[in-house]
């Protein structure tokens, strides 16, 4: 027997779904046939779906009583979230709706995996013993004895910032593929007018670069969060579990990347294939590691 | 010979150019991520046995000769490590001085033609002579708080050096050096460090190590779900300093204890496998085959069997019984209840005349009086748990704190606050032409449209421009 919150978030997200599928369409009819109606409707649609997402996080935590993501499913659609709240940030800032196209694209294929997802990813469980009590800090913050509780609360941060990171990354991994199809069409002296309609390299280059910089320190907020939540409660920050040690292997990448840029003969192109490469261990990361590889991480 | 030396000393600036260049720290970068990988597939810190088990003779052969087994604590990883600090250092050594200079001195004069060089630019009269138009520039300047030099040539030309957030430039430089204190820290907790596990039975007092206190188990309680699943597990824990109780403290899954730079964690439990709480046996008579009342006797403690003269001590337990035939001893095979067995002492009249062990599992396996008609069953015990305690000390913990609060500093001054240069320059004359342009090494989107409106604020003009961004 559902309880009738799972089915509310279940109907949002059906909901969210439909609007994910149908703003990336819009997306690409604006890129390809240049109706602004396409564009206007895309970007309305994306408003619709973040505010879908944003209930089924709502009527999780409702439900569970602790922060909407303790499992592989909430965490994708926190994922999402971000994902989707970023982008619509930089729509507004820099009105390049053909980033919409990748960016939306990436949310439509997550939404895709998280309904995908094996029915015990999903289901609202108790904690285990090593997740207990991760909300309860903020009740008990108020109360002169529970400022100890409070390093539990890193634990929400932990994943918080985490998500934002992945969601920043998506963001620059969307525009570095963008860069080099840029690149490619003006190395072959154009010829694809769908590429041509992105922006200057130039602009992409500088795009992506801004998804790092907002993306790295978020890891890195959400390695240093982990690793204080990990010394509260496993007696050590640093294990060398899987999970850690790929959240370090992403970091030396973005880290490359950063050195990269600044880099004579390694910015532009080899800097964009350092991106897709970070974006794509951030995948492996979040999925890989909880499917393939054993670790004391009980989600993502 | 001095050629030779040329040489020499050209091939140590070649390897020194090498170790301060950024390229090495791509590779480096790029390396550890590959190497890392390994480490997450091949599990980590295994006995010998596992790896043979699962790759084979060959193949673990190779992982321990590669330290594939403890790769992150192997001397190769740490040497990859140690290049990456050297890189840093060689790398700070080698550019970041005269990047220093160049930023801090405080002579900023520069060449005006430069400005016609720069992409983001504008020229412009306010139609004001040359005094009237600087001072209005730098009141503008000045509002958007920029700090700025002002210079004069010979001919009358005023040339302006501006600018603001020049603290963004040193944002890499701090990170770096976040990097050795986090480093430093990592290194200091291997070092003075320690991680150790105790099986605490309740009213026990261990001692914990390189310091000069106790602790003592209290209570040890389970919580359950009503499914049935564990919810959490929990120790009353006591410090105990010269033999006082100093702090009392109730700890549970993920929220320790922590006294004196050491911290206990509850980490497991489970049931001791060489102690019980309290036994009960019963005197059989085999020839009738009559068991009489049974009696209790706790750990260490003694009990007279009703209608005999009989008194049985309890003085051993193990979980899972198995005999050493070399040394003559009892041991556990396990720490898993399997085989459970008791001894007892028995006495007649002040004389121990048997000390059996009774098989909860198999009555009646060794006479426990021989000799006589008499016989004793274990016909019950009550385990006794063992609370599972993490006992850490790491003194370099706050060392990677501190250096991960140094690299948020220098995240946030390298990412979000940036270095942005104006000049201008304004010719002599009584309607005077001005030149301005402006450079910034990063965000140059953001930066465009800030030179705009600083301009358009100059002018007072709007100017008309297309913030579209896409497609040509
Ligand atoms: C994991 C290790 C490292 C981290 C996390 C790190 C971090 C950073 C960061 C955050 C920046 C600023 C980048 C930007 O503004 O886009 C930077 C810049 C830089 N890093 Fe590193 N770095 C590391 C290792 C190194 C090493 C080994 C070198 C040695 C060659 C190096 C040389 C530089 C240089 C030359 C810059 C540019 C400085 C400037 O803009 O003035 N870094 N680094």
């Amino acid at each position: 027997m559902e309880q009738p919150k799972v089915i509310l978030s279940l109907m949002f997200f059906t909901m969210a779904f439909a609007f994910y599928a149908m703003t990336t369409l819009c997306y690409i009819g604006n890129w390809v046939f240049r109706k602004d109606w396409m564009g206007q409707t895309a970007t309305i649609m994306s408003y619709i779906a973040t505010f879908a997402m944003t209930m089924i996080l709502i009527f999780r935590a409702a439900e569970s009583g602790h922060a909407p993501f303790s499992n592989l499913y909430e965490s994708m659609v926190l994922f999402i979230w971000c994902l989707n709240v970023g982008y619509l940030w930089m729509e507004y800032k820099y009105k390049i709706k053909v980033m919409g196209v990748f960016v939306m694209g990436i949310a439509l294929l997550s939404m895709l995996a998280a309904s995908l997802l094996p029915y015990r990813f999903k289901s609202v469980e108790p904690l285990n013993p090593a997740l207990q009590s991760k909300w309860k800090w903020m009740i008990n913050l108020f109360e002169p004895a529970g400022l100890q509780n409070y390093a539990i609360g890193w634990l929400d941060f932990h994943v918080f910032t985490t998500f934002v990171g992945y969601a920043a990354f998506a963001i620059s991994f969307g525009v570095a593929i963008m860069y080099l199809l840029k690149v490619r069409n003006e190395e072959k002296g154009g010829g694809n007018f769908l590429v041509e309609r992105f922006p200057k390299a130039r602009i992409l280059d500088e795009l992506g670069y801004r998804g790092i910089i907002w993306g790295f320190p978020f890891l890195s907020i959400g390695i240093v969060t982990g690793a204080v939540w990990a010394n509260y409660a496993w007696g050590t920050y640093w294990s060398w579990d899987p999970k850690e040690t790929w959240s370090l292997i992403t970091w030396f990448i973005y880290a490359a990347y950063l050195h990269a840029r600044v880099t004579r003969g390694w910015r532009g192109k080899k800097a964009a294939y350092i991106a897709i490469l970070g974006f794509l261990a951030i995948i492996f990361l979040y999925w890989g590691v909880s499917f393939i590889l054993p670790g004391l991480h009980a989600y993502a | 010979m001095t050629d030779k030396k040329a040489a020499n000393s050209g091939a140590i600036r070649a390897v020194w150019k090498l170790l301060a260049s950024v390229k090495l720290t791509i590779f480096i970068l790029i390396a550890l991520a590959a190497v890392s990988i390994i480490g997450t597939f091949v599990e980590q810190n295994k006995p010998i046995e596992t790896y043979y088990q699962a790759y084979g003779q060959k193949w673990a052969d190779i992982i321990m000769f590669l330290k594939f087994d403890s790769m992150y604590n192997s001397e190769w990883f740490s040497v990859m490590m140690l290049m990456l600090l050297v890189n840093i250092v060689a790398c700070t050594y080698e550019r970041f001085p005269s990047k220093w200079r160049s930023l801090l001195k405080k002579d900023k004069s520069f060449d005006p033609s430069m400005i016609d060089r720069l992409s983001t630019r504008r020229s412009f009269t306010l139609g004001k002579n040359t005094a009237d138009t600087k001072s209005h520039i730098l009141a503008v300047l000045k509002k958007k708080r920029y700090k700025f030099q002002e210079f004069k040539a010979g001919d009358g030309t005023v040339s302006i050096f501006a600018w603001k957030g020049l603290i963004g430039r040193f944002g890499s430089d701090i990170t770096h050096v976040s990097l050795f204190v986090i480093i430093l820290g990592a290194v200091i907790g291997s070092y003075w460090g320690y991680k150790d596990f105790r099986a605490v039975i309740v009213g026990e007092t261990i001692r914990v190590p390189d310091v000069d206190f106790h602790l003592r188990l209290d209570k040890f309680w389970m919580e359950y779900y009503p499914s049935g699943q564990i919810k959490q597990y929990n120790s009353m824990l006591t410090v105990v300093e010269d033999g006082k109780d100093v702090l009392n403290k109730h700890i549970w899954v993920n929220e320790p204890l922590f006294h004196k730079g050491v911290r206990f964690y509850q980490s497991s439990y489970g049931t001791a496998w060489n102690m019980v709480e309290e036994i009960e046996i019963s005197l059989k008579n085999i020839k009738t085959n009559e068991v009489s009342k049974s009696v209790n006797i706790k750990w260490g403690g003694s009990a007279e069997i009703p209608g005999t003269e009989y008194v049985a001590r309890l003085s051993g337990y193990v979980s899972d019984f198995a005999f050493d035939e070399d040394s003559r001893t009892v041991y556990s095979k396990s720490g898993e209840v399997k085989n459970p067995a008791v001894q007892i002492d028995i006495y007649k009249e002040g004389d121990l005349i048997s000390r059996p062990w009774l098989f909860f599992n198999f009555p009646g396996l060794i006479q426990a009086i021989p000799k006589t008609d008499h016989d004793l069953i274990l016909t019950g015990f009550r385990n006794l748990p063992y609370s599972g305690l993490s006992i850490t000390k790491d003194p370099g913990t706050n060392i990677v704190w501190i250096g991960s609060g140094i690299m948020g500093v220098g995240f946030y001054l390298a990412f979000f606050v940036f270095y942005k240069r104006i000049m201008v320059r304004i010719k002599p004359g009584s309607d005077a032409e001005v030149g301005i342009a402006g450079v910034i090494n990063k965000n140059q989107l953001g930066f465009e449209k800030e030179f705009r409106i600083l301009v358009e604020t100059i002018t007072g003009i709007e100017e008309d421009y297309d913030d579209d961004l896409e497609g040509p």
